[in-house]
């Protein structure tokens, strides 16, 4: 089959909040742009985020927002990043406004905010409680009047990367509707493509968000960072998993285990259910393990937002309550609902500098690649992300990548490609069709779903890591044995189901391989074998590489410190 | 306990790359109290026939991918519950189809680009110089914010566009979504298109004019957008931008406003007479004698004048903004 090569200055890949904001940059500075996405744009994940967008509006608040971020990150934030995420915010926030967003108003016409857990300041700005579709549609809107050219339903397999100059030359991709396949040969490929929640059994993501941006990444033996670091949601809806926003306890909110306590006195007596997520989580999941759950398997707690009135909840929380309606027949307005942690957000991710450089390992960068986003480990989050955090980092630093390409495109060479940089992805697609084992991909993805919630979830210890890790070896091995049954090449969602489930088998081992390294409890990372954090041995990130049989192995990156020492933690 | 239920899905399937018409596949699943139609379509997926094909994403009804039609009513998979489906067509066995048949690309995948093409029709995006850096937003009051919003919560998931029946007998009908989409931005006091945008859907037979108020799209769209309350606004905006040409369509709107102002009742008859003129009624003949057979319709001379004929009146003069372009 021939491969067409098509010529481009810049390609994205993934058109969520940060891929559309670094297309509109570039696109407005005349560099020839397009956007790869499996989905249409408007169906990316970045629209599913709820409760807010984080900003120090006031600028007298600018470094209690980079505290509080610091602090929530469990001091493995680093410090210069989040300096520059904060100091933009306000500037980030308007720009938004000034494109269309409809935010949520003051009385006085100013965009209005609202308080969220581990923050000492209310300083979300929010869209009722659909801030990620306004935000999502606004970009989206704006770079589409500004011409980037979009291809939909088009995925993504694979980076051609040439290993001896350190330089990335394009992907390699197929159109979805008839699995024909292209080379985009260009100067500068970015990737913003998105988390890696679905791991997880119980998670709040798309069933897009598989996180292949991540494998393909590694499968060139390039680093990812910080893999061990995934945010468990205090709020997922019972069974589903499906995300209750943090604006729900924002707004007043409260947890209650069977016994009818606010059992968040326990875990955080100061800052009660808005402490930071981790901490909130724990609490939920300590609740349910001592029996206190409420539900029919005691596996969830309640969520309670009855006492904020009726008027209020359609007013902030409309779409939650619509939610907690048609997944479990509860009306919020009227009754507790029923809530259990969740996976949610993957703080590691693709490494890169603060300007979106994809780096090599702890200190040299990638020619022509650039990341942002929840794929990105930049890193703001460190341990764990506060809330509203999320929306502001894709946007921000999307929008910050877009500049830093412009900046630094004229002495970024265009080094054709040819045909066979497609090899790879082309053989790997064919054998996913024409394979003939006898495993069956949905039952294989569900066991790794269930095995990683179980091994390497909200609690975590070195024999069910350890376990976890020959589980993950057993399912690779599987996995060369699988069988589908489309061998259309018309929308072959099987085939790229199986595809999926490769990159996800590849990125679980780097969770698993950097939990069990990390002998220390830290933000997101729990170990009930080494219950606290240790500084003196793991103030690090995670450099994690593979090799061709998936063996993992681990170096380690400074932390940038800035105005904040590491000191104790506690909400 | 949760209960479950045995019910019947009769499936379109079709790939358009090796079928020559679609067949309809069987599947028997048992269903619990609390599953979506997703669930179903995952089950059938994962569990019985890994080929079928449908899109979908989030899971939670935000993201639009997967809109379908069961039982003929349009709705996107992740957020109706199966056995209230089941339920409301009391029925045990529902017939899951693509949101238009003659689209479907492969099952329930639809080419979706005179959808998307509709949506690039009306501008879709604010036109207004942007400030790059900006240090301060605009000021919008919450009434002016709360103006946008309903439209704004659209998630272009098709369903209100593929439910309307507008859409199907005239495939230039710019339809529910995109003019929702319009009336977004018209109302936007940041926007600079106004004008250009009310242009576009004030256009005969493709616009505006065209909705023939069913409701279908506000019972069917899954975010409460009210699409058709949108058209409205886009009506009454072409009339107090001076923008209303005078035309049968215009006409007929305007007919509710001038048969209520003479006798505080709504006086059918006189919507078609001010509408068509007294010679266009003629070709109504036939269905006007049908009604009258059936008594629907009050003869002139038998039309009464409404109790409160004189606050109506001042009513209509207080609040009207109803007059034809250069009139």
């Amino acid at each position: 089959m021939s491969v067409e090569i098509r010529k481009y200055d810049v390609v994205i890949v993934g058109a969520g909040l940060a891929g559309c904001a670094a297309a509109r940059e570039c696109q407005m500075a005349g560099l020839k742009t397009v956007v790869l996405t499996k989905v249409h744009p408007l169906r990316s994940h970045s629209g599913a985020a709820q409760g807010g967008i984080n900003a120090a509006l006031n600028e007298a608040d600018t470094t209690s927002h980079e505290f509080d971020t610091v602090k929530g990150s469990d001091y493995l934030g680093d410090q210069d990043a989040i300096e520059l995420m904060c100091q933009k915010a306000p500037e980030t926030i308007r720009w938004l406004e000034k494109m269309g967003a409809v935010f949520s108003r003051n009385e006085d016409g100013s965009i209005a905010q609202r308080p969220f857990g581990g923050q000492s300041q209310p300083r979300a700005c929010f869209a009722k409680d659909r801030t990620g579709l306004i935000c999502l549609q606004t970009i989206y809107e704006q770079a589409h009047r500004a011409g980037v050219e979009f291809l939909d339903e088009w995925y993504v397999g694979d980076l051609v990367y040439d290993n001896a100059t350190s330089k990335v030359n394009g992907v390699v991709a197929c159109n979805l509707r008839d699995t024909q396949f292209a080379i985009f040969n260009a100067k500068v490929v970015m990737f913003a493509t998105g988390g890696y929640g679905r791991t997880y059994k119980i998670n709040s993501n798309a069933h897009a968000n598989t996180g292949d941006g991540l494998s393909i990444v590694a499968r060139h033996g390039l680093p990812l960072e910080d893999m061990e670091f995934v945010q468990f949601h205090p709020s997922g809806l019972a069974g589903s998993g499906v995300l209750m926003s943090e604006a729900a306890r924002g707004e007043g909110g409260h947890l209650l285990n069977s016994n009818g306590e606010r059992f968040m006195s326990k875990y955080a007596p100061e800052k009660m259910e808005l402490a930071s997520r981790d901490v909130v989580s724990r609490g939920i999941e300590r609740e349910i393990m001592e029996g206190r759950g409420v539900g029919e398997k005691k596996d969830a707690v309640y969520l309670d937002v009855r006492h904020l009135g009726e008027e209020k909840i359609m007013e902030r929380l409309p779409e939650l309550r619509d939610l907690a309606l048609a997944f479990l027949g509860q009306d919020m307005a009227k009754e507790p609902i029923m809530i259990r942690a969740t996976a949610h957000y993957s703080m590691g991710g693709i490494p890169t500098d603060i300007n979106c450089h994809v780096k090599k390992n702890p200190t040299e960068t990638v020619t022509g690649f650039y990341a942002a986003g929840e794929c990105a480990c930049v890193s703001v989050h460190g341990a764990n992300r506060l809330g509203a955090n999320s929306v502001l980092e894709a946007v921000l630093f999307g929008r910050h990548a877009g500049e830093n390409i412009v900046k630094d495109i004229e002495a970024i060479a265009m080094v054709d490609v040819d045909e066979s940089s497609a090899d790879k992805f082309m053989k790997e697609v064919d054998w996913v069709i024409a394979t003939n084992g006898s495993e069956r991909v949905p039952a294989l993805r569900a066991y790794l779903q269930e095995t990683m919630t179980e091994n390497a979830g909200v609690f975590r210890d070195e024999a069910r890591l350890a376990k976890q890790k020959e589980i993950i070896k057993e399912i690779r091995k599987r996995y060369q044995n699988i069988r589908i049954d489309d061998s259309s090449r018309l929308f072959n969602t099987d085939m790229q189901e199986a595809i999926e489930l490769g990159h996800m088998i590849d990125y679980a081992a780097f969770i698993v391989e950097g939990a069990l390294a990390r002998k220390e409890s830290r933000g997101a990372q729990y170990r009930e074998d080494y219950q606290s954090r240790d500084d003196a041995n793991f103030l690090y990130h995670t450099y994690a590489t593979m090799d061709g049989e998936g063996n993992i192995s681990l170096d380690k990156g400074a932390v940038s410190i800035g105005k904040f020492q590491p000191e104790a933690r506690t909400y | 306990m949760s209960t479950t239920r045995t019910l019947r899905f009769r499936v379109f399937r079709f790939n358009a790359e090796t079928d020559y018409l679609p067949a309809y596949k069987i599947y028997d699943l048992e269903v619990d109290e609390h599953e979506l139609m997703l669930d179903v379509l995952d089950k059938i997926k994962w569990t019985k026939d890994g080929s079928f094909s449908y899109r979908r994403s989030c899971r939670h009804g935000i993201c639009g991918s997967c809109a379908i039609k069961v039982n003929g009513k349009s709705i996107i998979a992740c957020k109706d519950n199966v056995f209230e489906l089941a339920d409301l067509f009391e029925t045990d066995e529902l017939i899951i189809e693509p949101s238009r048949t003659e689209r479907a690309v492969k099952d329930l995948i639809v080419d979706k680009k005179d959808f998307w093409s509709k949506y690039d029709a009306v501008k879709p995006y604010l036109v207004a110089e942007i400030d790059e850096h900006p240090v301060k937003e605009n000021l919008v009051t919450p009434e002016d914010a709360e103006l946008i919003n309903e439209a704004d919560q659209c998630i272009q998931c098709g369903v209100c566009y593929y439910a309307c029946p507008a859409v199907e007998v005239n495939p230039d009908f710019i339809g529910p979504a995109a003019l929702a989409k319009a009336a977004r931005f018209t109302t936007d006091v940041r926007d600079d298109a106004k004008l250009d945008r009310l242009e576009i859907v004030n256009e005969l037979g493709k616009g505006i004019w065209d909705c023939v108020k069913c409701y279908e799209c506000a019972t069917a769209c899954p975010k409460g957008v009210d699409p058709i309350g949108k058209i409205t606004t886009l009506h009454n905006q072409t009339f107090e931008e001076d923008m209303a040409e005078d035309n049968v369509a215009t006409r007929h709107a305007v007919g509710f406003k001038h048969a209520i102002a003479r006798h505080g009742l709504l006086d059918e008859t006189e919507i078609v007479r001010y509408s068509e003129g007294t010679f266009g009624m003629v070709k109504h003949i036939g269905v006007g004698l049908d009604m009258m057979r059936a008594g629907k319709v009050v003869m002139p001379w038998n039309m009464h004048n409404s109790k409160n004929l004189d606050e109506v009146k001042k009513l209509i003069k207080s609040s009207s903004t109803t007059t034809f372009k250069g009139k």
